[in-house]
């Protein structure tokens, strides 16, 4: 700025008497001669960032802008932003462990948000045959998902909006892999499930059930008529119990074999004692089910309620239905009748040790035991993949496959196809939502790999927040639902906030069905909220890190330069004449939308993001 | 219509007859009421006015420099303490040339802890620029509040009302409370010559060197000296329409006055009727009530008083090192004239002793009898000192 600018009203005044002075004490003249933008070093910037919610998600998901569609009663497009960036909110908003919720600002100030819960209602009001953004005309390129799971799912649709021609092998009569025959019914319908996958059809994905690569069609076929593979096959052999006289025998079930059957309507023969052990969700999932079809269950769980893996909220439902916990508790043998069906199982009572490999303290055996009378014993203490399909061709370590960043596998022998992986067979924590991230990763990766882009200069652009988010929008260049300048690696935590500016108000609870009712039936344990009750949970998010326009800025402003962009323009333009780079918009925004950058960085408050590669618009 | 109502809500009364915009007050014993009864005349919605909430009365002032400054008629009420506090922000808003008016109770100076009538608040803030009016009733608070508008928004100087703790602030007294129409045509809406305008920034309070701020001073004190002028005409405007005679002072019964009272506050009350008792005893005794204090009325002053022997002034309230703050200021004014009445100091009624009518006969006898050159500090316990 030129200093030297200066309106001609500006000149040096000489009073010869007292009075020439003016009446009131003030200047002779206006003083909008005076730039007092050359005062600044450092000047404000609007700039949307990364919620500590949308950081936590693995999926990456654009949680505070569907939030604020759900705010202005716009339904399908908070739909469309979350599709951006995960296939089935429906889904998800049921099974999701919510690490965003456990992230979430607004814990410090009453309670977090019920993201899951918005979720949940958005998938079940849009359109799952909503498309958004259009899938791209095809390029030729063709895809072969192996297994139709979440992590396969995820990868067959963003492979799709990418313009690739996708083919789903499943294995099973159903689609869905571990939601259709994994999670029990009561906490994800099969007609949610159903739904979706009519979605992806009505996409242009083909669906190929009953349907098994290595036994029903060989992996080489696979591999050689595809230009990219993805395997999303999932974990299928439960880990044995170590039970003299042996395991398994009769009496002596899988847990995921318990859900198979029970998803397929099969009959299963169990109780109508159960005693189930493990602590995972699996553990948890069976000993629910069991309950509902009528048998007496306990769980046996070798370290306490705290080191379980298993949802905390599951377990509380699960007491609430009416099943035994016995922690610090493991299974030691079996006593058997003559015709060598179960009497009893033998229980060795356990202590907590120093922390085992998995950083929670080991559990450590006690010489003392007791004995629990049942018909029926579920292990469900562990799952492996399985990769006989493979033929060898692809060697698994440790359990699983190595991949790459990109989630490229390892060590591959020479195959026409590029062959990717994804969901619980490589080394990623086993939950949908993880799984769900890896396919999109894959995809996206297959993208680059088709362009001939280098994978690390994308990550560069596309990562959000510092975790191993990627975001499927900025990719595609898709503008964020606010006009306005958005840094998607900044995250805003808690400490980040002024939470002085929000008021309390209580999270609205979950439409949870009564004890008694759930334990009868596979229904769904609770009900979605109405949209009453999405708007006032809604309207407690904070919308951390995003502007909403509250004004904060331009009411603080002690030079009047934050000014609203007018005609129905989002936001507010700075008169950079005159700021003064005092930073109090910047303090005072609740939500740490506006940075304070150096005054020597170009600041164009509006220039959008831009897509990545010049193959889309 | 004539109302019986204390004078805390005189002051509430003449806030919303002359129609001020913000009030910005904190509270203090014994002004709370006044912003009590003007908060509810807002919810009543029979005052249109923007109340600020400030945590001290430094911030209240300021607050109301502020609005003020933007050009909106603003008010302010305090005592004692708060006034003390307030004290920077009093300089600067009589060197802003801001008219805002401000109600004070004269209440007294802590420590000891007292909440009851004492002058010494508003006579420590006689440098700061401040018009100053001592009150003598609830009427007088009341018209006072709608003369001092009209004079502070003709000159362009702030005006302080005062009046008593608890004999005033919160004793019942009739007030001919005028008509709301009857008002605004004496006092019509504040036309600022300059205030905060964002299409036309000016400076204000800007930074002044040894080369001007002298002049600058000069221009306000002399502009100040005018309300000796103003006064008496606006004074007189007042009397047509509502019927009420005031002036820079009021004299009682000092025609032919051979020693004449100088008081202000009420102990003017109680003196007319010590005059009136002393005149029945044949005694020539004479009142002269100070009213405007700021800027000082020295010529009238003198004028009043020239032709008495001797002059009592009584003080509710003791400059510390110093004297009585009235006795100084009368003693200054009379100094030029070639045969000024020997002036004699009286300190009574300090942290709201009561000061009677007996007291003030007793004070006026004492001086008619005595030529002390000390003070004389009335009711001042001296007897033995009890130590055990």
């Amino acid at each position: 700025m030129d200093s030297r600018k200066r309106s001609r009203s500006a000149h040096k005044v000489d009073f010869k008497s007292w009075r020439d002075f003016t009446p009131m004490n003030t200047s002779v003249g206006t003083m909008l001669h005076n730039l007092t933008g050359t005062w600044r070093y450092v000047k404000p910037c609007y700039e949307d960032k990364t919620p500590a919610c949308q950081n936590a998600c693995p999926a990456g998901n654009d949680i505070e802008a569907f939030i604020k569609l759900i705010q202005k009663g716009d339904y399908e497009n908070a739909c469309r932003h979350l599709k951006c960036e995960e296939p089935f909110p429906a889904v998800l908003g049921r099974v999701c462990f919510g690490f965003c919720e456990a992230a979430c600002n607004r814990r410090v100030l009453d309670e977090g948000i019920s993201i899951r819960e918005l979720e949940r209602f958005v998938g079940d009001h849009g359109s799952p045959a909503l498309r958004f953004p259009e899938p791209a005309e095809e390029h030729g390129k063709t895809l072969a998902v192996v297994g139709s799971g979440p992590a396969g799912m995820s990868a067959a649709y963003f492979a799709r909006l990418l313009g690739f021609r996708v083919t789903v092998f499943e294995k099973e009569p159903e689609m869905g892999g571990i939601l259709r025959l994994g999670i029990p019914a009561y906490r994800l319908p099969r007609e949610v499930v159903a739904r979706e996958f009519e979605g992806l059809r009505a996409m242009g994905i083909r669906l190929i059930p009953g349907t098994a690569v290595g036994s029903d069609i060989p992996i080489e076929r696979i591999l050689k008529e595809h230009d990219y593979v993805f395997l999303g096959t999932g974990v299928h052999a439960s880990l044995p119990l170590n039970l003299a006289p042996g395991a398994p025998g009769p009496g002596i079930l899988s847990g995921l074999e318990l859900l198979r059957k029970t998803a397929l309507n099969e009959p299963v023969d169990a109780g109508p004692r159960v005693v189930v052990v493990g602590g995972g969700n699996t553990a948890v999932d069976a000993a629910r089910t069991l309950v509902r079809l009528g048998n007496e269950v306990t769980v046996l769980y070798r370290r306490t309620m705290d080191e379980m893996p298993a949802h905390h909220e599951e377990v509380r439902d699960a007491q609430e239905e009416g099943l035994t916990f016995r922690f610090l508790a493991s299974p030691a043998g079996l006593l058997l009748y003559e015709n060598g069906r179960i009497r009893c199982v033998l229980c060795r009572e356990m202590e907590l040790g120093p922390p085992d490999r998995s950083g929670r303290p080991g559990p450590v055996e006690s010489d003392r035991t007791f004995e629990l009378e049942a018909d029926t014993v579920v292990s469900a203490i562990g799952e492996a993949p399985l990769f006989d399909y493979l033929g060898g061709r692809l060697p698994a370590e440790n359990g699983v496959l190595a991949v790459g960043d990109d989630l490229r596998v390892h060590k591959i022998e020479e195959t026409p196809a590029v062959v990717y992986a994804g969901g619980d067979i490589i080394d990623i924590p086993h939950t949908v939502v993880h799984a769900v991230a890896a396919g999109k990763r894959a995809a996206l990766a297959m993208d680059c790999d088709r362009l001939g882009i280098a994978w690390p200069e994308v990550l560069e652009e596309i990562r959000t927040g510092d975790g191993g988010a990627l975001s499927f929008s900025r990719y595609r260049g898709l503008p964020p639902l606010n006009p306005v300048r958005m840094n998607l690696r900044k995250v805003v935590r808690h400490e980040d906030m002024v939470t002085d500016y929000f008021m309390e108000a209580p999270r609205v609870p979950a439409n949870r069905s009564e004890a008694d009712d759930r334990r009868n039936s596979f229904a769904p344990v609770s009900r979605t909220f109405t949209p009453d009750q999405a708007l006032d949970e809604a309207n407690r998010c904070l919308h951390c890190g995003r502007c909403t326009e509250c004004n904060n800025c331009l009411v603080f402003c002690p030079d009047l330069c934050v000014l609203p962009r007018g005609d129905g323009r989002f936001g507010y333009e700075v008169d950079y004449d005159y700021c003064k780079g005092c930073g109090i918009c910047s303090v005072e925004c609740p939500r740490n939308a506006v940075t304070m950058v150096d005054e020597e960085t170009p600041v164009d408050l509006y220039n959008l993001i831009t897509p990545i590669n010049e193959n889309f618009p | 219509m004539k109302q019986v109502i204390k004078g805390n809500h005189a002051v509430s009364q003449g806030v919303r007859l002359c129609r001020v915009q913000v009030v910005s007050a904190y509270p203090i014993t014994p002004q709370t009421s006044i912003v009590e009864e003007i908060s509810e005349l807002c919810a009543q919605g029979k005052l249109d006015a923007e109340f600020i909430k400030v945590e001290s009365e430094h911030s209240a002032l300021a607050a109301v420099v502020g609005s003020q400054t933007a050009g909106v008629r603003s008010f302010t009420a305090t005592s004692s303490q708060g006034l003390l506090l307030m004290h920077e922000v009093l300089h600067w808003a009589a060197g802003s040339r801001l008219p805002i008016v401000l109600a004070n109770v004269n209440r007294a100076v802590g420590p000891g802890w007292n909440i009851w009538a004492d002058q010494l608040d508003s006579l420590s803030q006689r440098d700061t620029g401040w018009i100053q009016i001592y009150c003598e009733s609830n009427q007088e608070v009341l018209d006072s509040m709608i003369l001092a508008y009209r004079l502070a928004e003709l000159l362009y100087v702030p005006v302080m009302l005062t009046y008593d703790a608890f004999f005033l602030s919160h004793t019942s007294e009739v007030v001919d409370v005028p008509e709301s129409g009857e008002v605004d045509a004496f006092l019509p809406p504040y036309d600022p010559l300059f205030f905060l305008d964002v299409e036309n920034p000016r400076m204000f309070g800007g930074m002044i060197g040894p080369e001007h701020y002298y002049e600058e001073r000069y221009k306000m004190h002399k502009e100040t000296l005018d309300a000796l002028f103003r006064f008496p005409e606006i004074c007189g405007d007042f009397k047509s329409r509502f019927g009420r005679s005031y002036d820079l002072l009021e004299t009682y019964r000092t025609e032919d006055a051979e020693m004449i009272l100088a008081t202000a506050g009420t102990i003017t009350s109680v003196s007319r009727l010590a005059v009136d008792r002393l005149r029945g005893e044949g005694k020539k005794v004479g009142l002269m009530k100070i009213r405007m204090f700021r800027p000082v009325p020295a010529e009238q002053w003198r004028k009043a008083l020239a032709g008495a022997r001797k002059v009592v002034v009584i003080d509710r309230n003791l400059s510390s090192g110093h004297g009585g703050v009235f006795a100084g200021e009368v003693k200054a004014a009379l100094y030029d004239l070639d045969r000024p009445p020997r002036v004699y100091s009286t300190v009574a009624g300090l942290g709201g002793r009561d000061v009677t009518s007996e007291d003030v006969a007793g004070i006026a006898e004492h001086f008619l009898e005595h030529d002390d050159k000390e003070p004389l500090y009335w009711g001042l316990k001296k007897g033995e000192p009890c130590r055990n």
